[in-house]
């Protein structure tokens, strides 16, 4: 990796309205970012606007990193940022024909992969903490009321928030859980179904009736597990490729569609994201 | 460990402000129990999560109880935070799960509160009537939080906090971050003698004391009798007894032997300006002692003073940060430390707290040529 060129290596597009935004980022990265370069330097230049119709203003930004030139795989995600201001996540898929110039791969490891790999310490330093109540002179002027923690991860737009504890510490560890989760359930890496065959890490959380899960991968994880996120955004890279099809992906899984389901289930915002997938692909919820 | 009023009127850096305010310390011992520290006639109090659960009640007089102080609490509304930046009564709420979990030994009892079986009794850690007082002080007082509980939950820490000594703030633990930086990049940082003036409740002090590890030192100063017994307390409870001293003293009065031999110095003195004091926040300016806030006219007296130290006692090499009051107060300090400092301090740098406010000032001693 002896030499390092600057190469244009990703492209930004916002799509921005009053009320919401939409961004999608089509990223052609070479190799999982190193967590020092993915804090992106933006320079903004504006591009030719999507088909959309709805959005008012549209602006892509193009993200400069320096990526060795003896890189080999490629990898794609899209995801959608949420409003700051939104509490609910919303999760939308974009056809693969509407993501202009991104490049599909066939996989290996993929940026929304990277991310969870990350030590807290590597994320934290792609974050940028905010506390709710920074208004004001802060330190000893204040009686400590700012133990909530906001993050919000630089290179994915992605917000995660934490109040509930004393310590600004845990707040910022819940926070960091929280995002880890987000990032899985946003973040898409792109599956090549023709040679699929599935991580480890998503085996770990299938139950062990599935055929194609050796004894080897030890008793299934549970949502509890901090394991699980990395399983269950596998999952979901899965479940995007079949088209929300949930049979498709059991097949694949070996496993029933009914057991597919009841994993699905068993976790929230797994199911939440599941469903509102197959509702914008027409499909009816899980139940 | 000398604890008379004259060993600290001997101090030639002793803040006229002192004589007003610093020994009119609130004695509130009806909620604590205490722990005399050695030889001092001032005592710790033992945070309400660490006393014996000697009390108890039923879940219907505790759930009774929880009703009027949440209805306390709401009917605050917005008017502190409208008044002077207090707390808002979602705030209130939050705090007064708090004050029941450190109260009730149980806490998976807590939920059948207004459910059921409300003659169970419960196992707490202070009578009902007390926690009556308790929130009463909170919301009518404006006693803060954290002298109600005695404690402080500081990055990961959890330091006893009293009357008498400054709550830690959570912008603080900042500096922790930073020592931490540095003594990664330079191993002989990490084996020497750190110091921690005006240390209050200790947290800088045992903060950086769990970075070095054991080989490493700290020396924590403050002139505050209080803040001495607590520190004492704090660092007792973390086990760091061998590696943090705890000594009573104006800035670096007490830490003579140790001039020029500094691997680093930190500390988050008094710097509010004195004008600024009476429009602070209840919480703050009722309770919290003047002579860890009042920084004197511009705030800077402290600030000054540990720089013309810092020239002194750290040794070549040697890491130094202290919190300001923003940003005004960063870029003074650093054009005192450019125009007066400079031939032995060095690297100077503003660093901003997570509100992006800048609050530290952080420099290096010249290494020797
Ligand atoms: C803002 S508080 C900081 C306390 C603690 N370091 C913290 O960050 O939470 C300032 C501290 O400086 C102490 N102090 C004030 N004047 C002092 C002096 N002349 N010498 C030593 N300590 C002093 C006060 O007693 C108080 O504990």
């Amino acid at each position: 990796m002896a030499c390092q060129t600057l190469c244009k290596s990703s492209i930004a597009i916002r799509l921005g309205r009053t009320s919401d935004s939409l961004s999608v980022i089509c990223s052609s990265h070479r190799l999982p970012l190193h967590p020092r370069r993915a804090s992106p330097s933006f320079s903004s230049h504006l591009l030719s606007s999507l088909s959309s119709s709805s959005s008012r203003f549209v602006k892509a930004y193009s993200i400069l990193s320096p990526i060795p030139s003896t890189a080999t795989n490629n990898t794609s995600l899209w995801f959608l940022q949420q409003h700051p201001h939104h509490h609910r996540s919303l999760l939308w898929c974009l056809n693969y024909s509407h993501a202009t110039n991104a490049y599909v791969d066939t996989g290996a490891e993929g940026l929304g992969k990277h991310y969870l790999g990350l030590t807290d310490d590597e994320l934290m330093r792609e974050c940028e903490m905010d506390t709710f109540k920074s208004s004001g002179p802060g330190g000893q002027h204040r009686n400590k009321r700012e133990s909530a923690v906001r993050l919000k991860h630089i290179p994915t737009g992605i917000i995660a928030q934490a109040a509930e504890d004393r310590s600004q510490h845990k707040n910022r560890a819940s926070a960091l859980t929280r995002l880890r989760a987000l990032i899985a359930l946003k973040v898409r890496n792109i599956v090549n179904l023709d040679a699929y065959s599935p991580p480890q890490e998503l085996l770990q959380i299938l139950p062990a009736k599935s055929s194609i899960r050796g004894s080897d991968c030890g008793p299934q994880i549970g949502p509890n597990n901090p394991k699980f996120v990395l399983g269950m955004q596998a999952l979901l890279d899965l479940i995007f490729a079949v088209e929300g099809s949930i049979s498709e992906a059991a097949k694949f899984l070996g496993l029933s569609t009914g057991a597919l389901s009841r994993l699905i289930l068993s976790d929230d915002s797994l199911r939440m994201a599941v469903n509102e997938f197959r509702a914008s692909k027409g499909m009816k919820p899980l139940k | 460990m000398k604890l008379s009023l004259s060993s600290v009127y001997r101090s030639s850096n002793f803040p006229a402000i002192l004589k007003s305010s610093a020994f009119s310390i609130p004695c509130r011992s009806f909620c604590f129990s205490s722990l005399s520290s050695s030889q001092t006639s001032v005592k710790a109090q033992i945070p309400l999560f660490l006393r014996p659960a000697r009390c108890s009640a039923t879940l219907h007089d505790l759930k009774k109880w929880h009703d009027w102080a949440k209805n306390l609490a709401s009917s605050i509304g917005l008017t502190f935070e409208q008044s002077d930046n207090g707390p808002d009564s979602s705030l209130l709420c939050r705090e007064l799960k708090w004050l029941l979990e450190d109260a009730v030994e149980d806490h998976t009892l807590l939920p059948l509160m207004g459910v059921q079986n409300d003659d169970k009794r419960v196992t707490m850690r202070a009578e009902v009537d007390e926690l009556y007082n308790l929130w009463n002080q909170r919301i009518h007082e404006r006693r803060p939080f954290q002298y109600i509980v005695g404690c402080e939950h500081w990055r990961d820490l959890v330091l006893s906090v009293q009357e008498g000594i400054l709550i830690p703030r959570p912008e603080t633990g900042h500096i922790v971050d930073l020592v931490s930086d540095v003594v990664s990049k330079d191993d002989e940082l990490k084996v020497g003698v750190w110091a921690d003036l005006g240390t209050g409740s200790g947290a800088l002090a045992i903060g950086i004391s769990r970075i070095l590890g054991t080989e490493g030192r700290v020396i924590a100063t403050d002139l505050n009798p209080v803040a001495v017994a607590v520190a004492a307390y704090n660092v007792k409870r973390y086990g760091l007894k061998e590696i943090i001293e705890i000594r009573e003293g104006s800035w670096f009065e007490p830490a003579k032997d140790v001039e020029g031999k500094l691997s680093g110095l930190v500390s988050n003195p008094p710097y509010i300006p004195s004008k600024d004091i009476s429009g602070l926040q209840a919480e703050v300016g009722r309770h919290e002692p003047r002579v860890a806030l009042d920084g004197g006219v511009n705030g800077m007296d402290a600030l000054l003073h540990l720089c013309d130290g810092a020239a002194l006692f750290l040794k070549p090499g040697g890491f130094f940060a202290f919190e300001t009051n923003g940003e005004q107060q960063c870029r003074a300090l650093v054009d005192y430390l450019e125009n007066y400092k400079s031939t032995r301090l060095c690297n100077f740098e503003i660093v901003p707290d997570f509100a992006g406010i800048q609050r530290f000032v952080t420099g290096f001693r010249r290494q020797a040529i």
